[in-house]
């Protein structure tokens, strides 16, 4: 099979509501056909809390301490869980096809294992022993680097995630809800037991290179050439549409 | 565990590890029947919108296990994939609470 030919796209830091609807924007003109297959990298400004689509915003986000802090809350397109997304402590990823993109399986499950060997891919290009721990999480020494996320809609498949460069458990933890107050502190000691961070494992984070390895473990896994790209006026055209629909409104992000 | 008169709510863990959580209102009638019902979580279901299918699904139906049963079957039989539970897991969320 001749290599397929893929958009990379670097945003750099946006609003919740901007990146949410730019990636929803994307999977629709993918899945369209109206623009290429696409790998985008991008990050927060302000920091932002995000919530799976089938999750309750009260339950999970402590919506006064993110007022207070300026903190973005948003639900996402995606299943999964809450994800506090710092904007020094990550890097985001957005991957889009077609769903009858060759290759791809039509198990999610089995789709995951297979976009997630890319970021391994990357991963181990930065000299860490990644591992893909089913459903939806990469692993370096049994800890968690790496959470991802995926909707099949449209027509196209949408998967997003975190690679994570810091960590802050108490700061993680004033935004989002805890059952009781009496496990806070355990619930911040067992994050540091179960997920670790690129500066941890690497000493250093450099994201230009991590978003470089990354690239490249794509590159490998899905044998495809990446050429960096812009999103099209069409794609912030209906990101801007979505974003007055969903998630920039409370009637999507408060919808459970 | 009732939290007030008339609403029942349950945090379950799936075998994947995956939390579902219910939160219905039911009747007075013995034994009763759901009236209204969200499931929220971190779990995943595609299409998602097919969550509110299966609540549908669930609205008006006897809190039994045989009668939870059937209606949770009937939807995963259908066109969707449930990511990290199983007819088992929902069921045992429902009934955990009863």
């Amino acid at each position: 099979m001749a290599q397929q030919e893929w958009r990379l796209l670097l945003t750099g830091d946006m609003r919740a509501f901007d990146n949410m609807a730019l990636d929803e924007a994307i999977l629709r003109c993918v899945a369209a056909g109206t623009s290429p297959a696409t790998l985008r990298f991008y990050g927060w400004n302000p920091s932002a809390v995000s919530i799976g689509y089938f999750q309750g915003i009260e339950q999970e986000a402590d919506l006064d301490v993110c007022r207070e802090k300026g903190v973005d809350v948003i639900r996402r397109l995606t299943g999964g869980g809450a994800v506090f997304h710092a904007h020094d402590g990550e890097i985001t990823y957005s991957l889009a096809v077609k769903d009858d993109y060759p290759g791809i399986p039509k198990k999610v499950l089995d789709s995951y294992t297979l976009l997630c060997g890319g970021l391994i891919a990357g991963f181990r290009r930065l000299g860490l022993d990644a591992e893909f721990e089913p459903i939806n999480d990469i692993l370096v020494k049994g800890k968690k680097i790496s959470g991802n996320a995926q909707t099949r809609r449209f027509g196209g498949i949408l998967q997003h995630g975190t690679l994570l460069c810091d960590v802050n458990p108490p700061l993680m933890f004033s935004l989002l809800k805890v059952p009781n107050e009496k496990i806070r502190d355990k619930l911040i000691q067992g994050v540091a037991e179960r997920v670790t961070s690129i500066r941890r494992e690497v000493g250093t984070v450099d994201k230009d290179a991590v978003i470089q390895a990354m690239v490249a473990g794509f590159t490998e896994i899905l044998d495809i050439h990446l050429s960096p790209g812009t999103a099209s006026a069409a794609e912030w055209a209906l990101a801007g549409r979505i974003k007055e629909e969903r998630y920039a409104n409370p009637t999507w992000n408060f919808k459970r | 565990m009732p939290t007030q008169p008339g609403t029942l709510s349950a945090d379950y863990k799936a075998g994947g590890g995956k939390l579902w959580r219910v939160r219905m209102t039911v009747s007075a009638d013995a034994p009763p029947l759901i009236q209204t019902i969200e499931l929220t979580g971190d779990f995943f279901m595609h299409p998602e919108e097919a969550i509110e299918d299966l609540e549908r699904l669930l609205t008006g139906v006897l809190l039994d296990e045989t009668a939870l049963r059937a209606r949770v079957e009937a939807f995963f039989a259908g066109e969707v994939q449930v990511v990290g539970a199983d007819v088992d897991d929902v069921v045992a969320a429902l009934l955990k609470a009863a």
